[in-house]
């Protein structure tokens, strides 16, 4: 990355076109096979992470098992979920892990993390890939009480999820203030933007003319959810686990192309985009 | 008694006591989390989660009218509901008001008492009893929510009421004991348990001797919460360090099954991966596994028990240990929620009106006090309709320091129980 070696502390922030220590995100759907998950073979791998058609739940012993003829390698990330109280940290985990989401706002108590295997197809090789995430989810009041928190959360992650809410206007322009003062502390870490409560659209506090705006600012990925419960089996009770998954298979598929792609430009791997070097 | 199930609500208020402004109120009715069992009375009842202003007002204004006069205000009946007040460091004012069936004093003093180890335990002592600043407080409560919805609501274990932890027996415990020890030292912490559904499998000497009540709200704050890989909480502890934070680390090993360690700043929870879990407990998988049936059972599968028994609750109240389980006959009448209520009910009945004093609560121990002639050794009870022979007996049995309470079905006679119970006591020791 050229500019990677500038002073940090003379960038001009917001820095209009990202952090310059970034690649590029790279275009939507070229590094991960978006509809994979809906094919033949998808369905077969997505059958290693669901259990009588309810999500399984890995406990830190286990992992999912494939038959030894397909067994693929396993890439795994830490991911950092950060936003202000209230916007649907602890929700979004829940939805993407396949469990309840609260329907009442307890406050999170501390630092608590939730692991999501995601099979994903690579669009050059073809190959699968296991991704493991792992998300560290805090409550905002223990981030400003305990000052190891921040740190704890912060040290070796892979990738930052930014929530705002699309309910409450002060989260979303709470965004550039966080990415600012992160530009500078992390570099080659991917970012990511996540818009919640997206169900709740027609009440939003946030038109789509500020997000086209915000897009063009900062070139990061922006993505929104709707952290509700998906549709339940026949017994009316229990989560379906593939109407679940079929519902955040765009963010886990987002989140696995974003951080391969990061990993293949750490390892020089692929050429820095064009638009990224100045000729 | 009892039988009715668990129709009624519990409503719990908080107050600055000097003041008298509120600072948060939950109900059994309304804040309980979505992922407990819906009982008919949860799914979306429009009452007020809350109660009127005007109600806790007087509610308050009558406590605090007592106390000025130097009269201590501690408990109210009407012809539904039971009230009671109490005062923690004359900083923090809770009430509770039950109007569920069977309900008593007993169970709602040390609910309260509970409770308030509750928001010690998330919040500290300082911040609960030098309020500077109460718009503050009352976030900073907010985080004590979900563990007290969880004491006011409906659960599997009993450790709110008994004050004692609740426990299963696992089937091979001392290699379980050995794996914790050692993983414990590499973690560089003393205090390590492993927890399945709240219960406690096995822990370190050092955390058995946690005080009352963290070492009931730990492990039920654990099984309170959503399923989460690991977790870095800051805890008080009520009893032990009320003041300084340390940190309550959890790492589900097994879904359900997970390894809780208290300790200071070290060790980061980064350094707790899944390569170090593995090395120390890969190899106790089966002996692990064996464990995840035990949350409700409580009892190592073929433990023998007598066929008319329905419910089982175990006491050992110096250790402060209790095995609680209403499994056994799993398929007849009542429900295990009755059978729960009805156990819970009947503890508290031997507690405040047969049996002597728990130790802790009085200074003499129970031993000492059951030895004097006049106290009961035993007392039974038959529940249920008034026809003779259809009603569900209920045994309690003290000798030295364990208490045994048994649920049996009506066929039992009435003039075996005592022989049944003596029984079953002397199964269970080496358990407890
Ligand atoms: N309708 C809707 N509600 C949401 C969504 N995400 C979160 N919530 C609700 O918003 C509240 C706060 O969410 P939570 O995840 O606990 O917030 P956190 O403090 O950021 O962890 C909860 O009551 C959630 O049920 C969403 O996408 N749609
Ligand atoms: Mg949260």
């Amino acid at each position: 990355m050229v500019r990677a070696g500038w002073p940090r502390d003379i960038l001009p922030s917001p820095c209009p076109i990202g952090c310059p220590a970034m690649a590029r995100p790279p275009a939507p759907g070229s590094v991960i096979a978006p509809d994979w998950h809906e094919s033949a073979e998808g369905k077969e791998y997505l059958a290693c992470i669901l259990r009588k058609n309810r999500r399984r739940v890995f406990g830190l012993l286990e992992r999912p098992v494939l038959p030894p003829a397909v067994a693929i390698d396993t890439a795994s990330y830490k991911i950092f979920v950060s936003g202000k109280s209230g916007v649907g940290k602890t929700a979004l985990v829940a939805k993407l892990a396949g469990l309840e989401v609260p329907v009442v706002h307890h406050e999170t108590i501390g630092i608590q993390t939730t692991v999501v295997f995601w099979p994903a197809k690579l669009q050059v090789s073809d190959r699968v890939v296991m991704f493991r995430f792992e998300f560290w989810d805090c409550g905002e009041s223990a981030l400003k009480k305990f000052d190891h928190m921040l740190p704890a959360c912060k040290e070796k992650t892979d990738a930052f999820l930014f929530l705002f809410s699309f309910t409450d206007r002060a989260s979303f322009e709470d965004l550039p203030g966080q990415l600012t003062r992160l530009a500078g502390e992390a570099p080659g870490v991917v970012r990511m933007v996540i818009g919640s409560k997206f169900d709740q659209y027609m009440h939003t506090d946030v038109p789509e003319r500020d997000i086209t705006a915000f897009r063009q600012a900062w070139e990061l990925p922006l993505l929104r959810v709707k952290s509700v419960p998906g549709r339940r089996l026949a017994d009316g009770r229990t989560l379906d686990g593939r109407a679940g998954l079929a519902d955040v298979a765009h963010v886990l598929n987002s989140l696995a192309e974003q951080l391969w792609h990061q990993d293949q430009v750490a390892a020089g791997l692929l050429p820095n985009p064009p638009e990224d070097t100045p000729s | 008694m009892g039988e009715e199930g668990t129709e009624g609500t519990v409503h719990l208020l908080c107050l600055a006591a000097s003041s008298g402004v509120p600072l948060f109120c939950r109900s059994s009715r309304g804040g309980a989390p979505a992922r407990q069992q819906v009982g008919p009375w949860r799914s979306g009842s429009p009452k007020l989660e809350g109660l009127p202003f005007s109600v806790i007002g007087s509610l308050n204004g009558v406590h605090m009218f007592g106390q000025n006069l130097e009269v201590q205000l501690s408990s109210a009946r009407t012809e539904d509901t039971t009230v009671v007040w109490k005062s923690f460091h004359d900083s923090i004012t809770l009430i509770v008001l039950s109007s569920e069936a069977g309900t008593s004093e007993l169970r709602l003093e040390r609910l309260l008492q509970m409770v308030f180890g509750a928001m010690v335990l998330l919040v500290g002592l300082e911040e609960l009893t030098n309020i500077s600043n109460i718009e503050r407080l009352k976030k900073e409560l907010r985080a004590s929510y979900g563990l007290i919805d969880s004491l006011l609501g409906d659960s599997e274990l009993i450790g709110d009421l008994t004050q004692c932890v609740d426990c299963v027996v696992p089937p091979e415990g001392s290699l379980l004991q050995e794996a914790l020890s050692g993983f414990a030292e590499a973690a560089g912490t003393n205090f390590a348990s492993l927890v399945v559904s709240g219960r406690v499998v096995v822990a370190t000497e050092s955390w058995w001797r946690l005080g009352t009540p963290e070492a009931v709200l730990l492990p039920w704050l654990v099984g309170s919460l959503p399923p989460q890989a690991a977790r870095d909480y800051p805890v008080y502890l009520p009893h032990g360090s009320p003041t300084v934070p340390h940190r309550l680390l959890t790492l589900t090993l097994l879904p359900g099954l997970e390894l809780c360690l208290v300790c200071g700043p070290r060790p980061p929870l980064s350094q707790l991966d899944p390569q170090l879990l593995e090395r120390w407990w890969q190899p106790m998988l089966d002996p692990l596994r064996a464990c995840l049936p035990l949350g409700p059972r409580a009892l190592p599968a073929g433990f023998p028990l007598h066929t008319d028994i329905l419910g089982l609750l175990l006491l050992h109240l110096e250790l402060k240990r209790c095995l609680f389980t209403v499994e056994p006959s799993g398929d007849k009448d009542p429900s295990p929620e009755q059978r729960r209520c009805v156990l819970r009910s009947f503890y508290t009945l031997v507690t405040a009106v047969h049996f002597p004093p728990e130790p802790g609560q009085q200074e003499d121990k129970a031993e000492d006090a059951a030895q004097q002639p006049q106290v009961p050794k035993a007392c039974y009870l038959v529940s249920g309709t008034e026809e003779p022979g259809t009603g569900w007996r209920l045994v309690a049995l003290q000798s030295g320091p364990r208490r045994l309470l048994l649920l049996l079905s009506a066929q039992s006679p009435v003039h075996g129980l005592r022989g049944l119970a003596t029984r079953t006591l002397h199964a269970l020791t080496p358990l407890l």
